[in-house]
């Protein structure tokens, strides 16, 4: 008897309800997820592809280690070295009977090392010598005496008759007449860890552009988080209670927000941020100021209506204190809105600090970050494309996921776009 | 003129005396409560005490910070905004002068430009909602309000100046045609035309297109969504239901009746976009090196010029402010149903 009264409302509800409706109550949590995809179409695609590359971007931020080959700070390399390019790898030559040295084994003050006056070669040595000094202990310096000849053959000649004990060539150079010197041989490349190249070239001071956006990601994601989450904290509990308080608070504290949300963000950020200095802590209060009157617009506004609500209006009656009504009755309701302008948040939040740093009022100079490197890149527009292309590319790609993310939510979870 | 329009209006000026007021406030207290001592950095290390102590005195930064904070309030509603600390003190307001033209004939082109791309994509994503070409609409109005500005620019400048040479790279206008250009209103454009001076015109308009487009473009991927979300909404009110039961053409629905509706909370909306829209320009005029407010604030800055920085966040607080008010105006006359 009481299966007969169960089943058929059930029965009624099925004829209404779409198919895909009963599916969605069958399943778990991670099905229905999927299954959603049926009614949401492409937003559900939009929020799973940010979602997707935001959680690879965490990863790269948390652990940029893993990615990056090169230090983002050091001297890796040539200057301005286009993508993809080999660094013209410089070999040293020495006697045969000395076996395979490198720089290292021959860098005291006392040796000497020749290469041919005027060629690349004079750099590229000071450049291996600079990277071993930098990885050196305490105490020990590489410090070659540097002997310089007209002619390759001057040179190599010197190095026969043991006046110095190695020789700086390019190994194309070498080809044609090493063999006339048999006591010579290429002992080692110049340096050892050239041989990994640079996938996106290197900047005007020879670091890896690579590695600098791998560090950079972390950069961004610290300042973009954090900041809308300092907003977050200050902005939702303000717009909560200014919206159920009411009154010459609520009026005093909407006049504020109104004049600090109508003036023009970046304009606020650089003031703050011109005055507190650079540094990343700085940059994160210039920017987290920006977006609070966002969260408190519309956390007020959600709080006016839904103070209104019976089951509020029930809660006070019974005596419930204010801030269990606030906590427990009030924000569920807003939680969804301040996920979606979190979101949104972040990447708007990415976009300023990059602005900031373009224009010279975010990091420390040497940070590797994404807004630095594209304002150092401006100056070698004509010369270096991939100095500002790639930077540029990362902030819009990160700044596009959140927005993506973001905007697909509201969309979703909009009550006044749903279909009627 | 009614009595409920002129009690809206009068309301409305008079609140928008007090927004300025919080921001000039914020700005003061800002550059003097925290941490650096302006007269310092501005001076640098190796001048004496006694000279930066003279140079305060002069300023009037020896006083107590409440009499500095009403001085500043009376000069601000005076329009008057002292001489600036670099350049010579030279007067603020001549050096603004100077800069606010290139800045309004950078933005107009470009809220120009926002407006239509924003205006008839949202419109059609709104009306083909939820199949593709409005994913792709979304998409694509995403994908421009994420991309940096100056970032943007540089492309522009590598692809339309560098490698294929069509626009000039940056500036106002050839640099050997202004040393003839006799500029009464520093507005170029303007200028060009009431002197009949032709290719100064070309120059001047040349030279605008990328800077507007590049503002107009990073801009309107916000606009399409505004426009669209509040298309969709009234394309489900009774009226357009009602007018669709008659029979009319569903284009005609959309782009007259439907659109018409829209047009006074799409005011709105660019009103507000008016304040991203001078953020937007302070990194566009560096990017194009345009000689405008934004640029200027930025150099003064890093100057740390602080009279200068703060008399220019008081202008651009009261042009946003005035753009403000002058919509609210516009509505209340247009939309009756805005008065109170």
């Amino acid at each position: 008897m009481k299966n007969e009264i169960d089943i058929n409302p059930t029965q009624e509800a099925q004829a209404e309800t779409p198919e895909w409706l009963l599916d969605l109550d069958k399943v778990g949590f991670v099905r229905r997820l999927f299954l959603a995809r049926k009614w949401y179409g492409g937003d559900w695609w939009f929020v799973a592809i940010s979602a997707v590359f935001l959680l690879f971007f965490i990863i790269v931020g948390i652990f940029p280690q893993w990615f990056a080959p090169y230090d983002p700070s050091a001297e890796v390399g040539p200057s301005l070295l286009a993508p993809g390019v080999a660094p013209s790898s410089y070999v040293l030559v020495a006697p045969i009977e000395s076996g395979n040295i490198t720089v290292k084994d021959i860098g005291d003050k006392t040796n000497n090392i020749g290469f041919v006056i005027g060629s690349p070669a004079s750099q590229s040595l000071r450049e291996a010598t600079d990277a071993l000094n930098d990885s050196a202990p305490e105490g020990v310096r590489y410090q070659p005496r540097q002997m310089r000849y007209e002619t390759l053959e001057e040179g190599l000649d010197a190095l026969a008759a043991g006046e110095i004990d190695g020789f700086v060539a390019s190994p194309d150079e070498l080809s044609e007449v090493l063999d006339k010197y048999p006591t010579l041989q290429i002992a080692n490349t110049l340096r050892e860890d050239a041989s990994k190249g640079f996938v996106m070239g290197t900047n005007q001071i020879g670091q890896d552009v690579f590695s600098r956006i791998i560090w950079g990601t972390r950069i961004a994601l610290i300042v973009g988080l954090s900041s809308a989450m300092i907003s977050l904290v200050i902005g939702v509990p303000l717009g909560l209670i200014s919206g159920f308080v009411g009154g010459p608070l609520d009026r005093v504290l909407t006049l504020i927000m109104d004049s600090l949300y109508s003036f023009p963000g970046l304009i606020l950020a650089i003031a703050i941020a011109a005055v507190l200095g650079a540094g990343i802590g700085n940059i994160i209060v210039s920017i987290a100021v920006l977006y609070i009157p966002t969260y408190y617009r519309i956390v007020r506004g959600q709080t006016l209506s839904v103070k209104k609500e019976l089951y509020v209006e029930a809660a006070r009656s019974l005596g419930t204190s204010w801030t269990k009504i606030l906590t427990k009755y009030i924000f569920p309701n807003v939680i969804p809105s301040v996920v979606i302008i979190f979101s949104v948040n972040v990447g708007d939040a990415i976009l300023t600090e990059a602005g900031l740093s373009f224009l010279g009022f975010g990091l420390p100079p040497d940070t590797p970050d994404w807004g630095i490197d594209l304002a150092r890149g401006q100056d070698y527009v004509r010369r270096a494309w991939w100095l500002i292309s790639y930077p540029g590319l990362m902030v819009s790609i990160v700044t596009l996921s959140f927005s993506m993310l973001g905007e697909s939510l509201s969309e979703i979870l909009n009550p006044k776009l749903t279909d009627r | 003129m009614s009595n409920s329009l002129r009690r809206y209006l009068i309301t409305r000026v008079l609140m928008t005396i007090p927004m300025v007021l919080i921001l000039v406030t914020m700005i003061f207290f800002i550059m003097r409560v925290l941490p650096g001592d302006p007269i310092r950095s501005q001076l640098g290390p190796r001048v004496s005490e006694e000279q930066a102590d003279a140079l305060r005195e002069r300023l009037g930064l020896n006083r107590p910070l409440i009499v500095q904070y009403v001085d500043f309030i009376g000069d601000m509603v005076t329009f008057n905004f002292g001489t600036a600390l670099t350049q010579g003190e030279r007067p603020i307001k001549d050096e603004l002068g100077e800069r606010l033209p290139a800045t309004i004939e950078l933005t107009i082109p470009a809220i120009t430009i926002t407006a239509i791309i924003g205006i008839f994509s949202g419109a059609y994503a709104a009306k083909n909602r939820k199949k593709p070409i409005d994913y792709i609409i979304r998409l694509l109005s995403i994908v421009m309000s994420s991309i940096p500005i100056f970032f943007m620019g540089l492309v522009f400048q590598i692809l339309f100046s560098v490698r294929i040479p069509i626009f000039p790279l940056s500036g106002r206008m050839d640099t050997l045609m202004l040393t003839t250009f006799d500029s009464p209103t520093n507005f170029y454009v303007i200028d060009a035309i009431i002197t009949r001076n032709w290719p100064a015109l070309w120059s001047a308009v040349t030279h605008l297109i990328m800077p507007s487009v590049t503002l107009g473009l990073a801009l309107s991927g916000v606009f399409v969504r505004l426009t669209r979300v509040n298309m969709i909404e009234m394309l489900q009110s009774d009226f357009i239901t009602a007018g669709r039961a008659r029979g009319i053409a569903e284009n005609r629905l959309v782009y007259k009746h439907a659109l018409r509706n829209t047009f006074i909370p799409i005011l709105t909306m660019l009103g507000l976009q008016f304040a991203i829209l001078l953020a937007g320009a302070v990194l566009t005029e560096t990017t194009f090196s345009l000689p405008g407010v934004g640029r200027y604030l930025v150099d003064r800055i890093q100057l740390r010029d602080y009279t200068a920085v703060q008399s220019t966040i008081a202008v651009f607080a009261m042009f946003v402010a005035g753009v403000s008010l002058l919509m609210d105006i516009l509505y209340a006359f247009v939309d009756p149903r805005i008065r109170y």
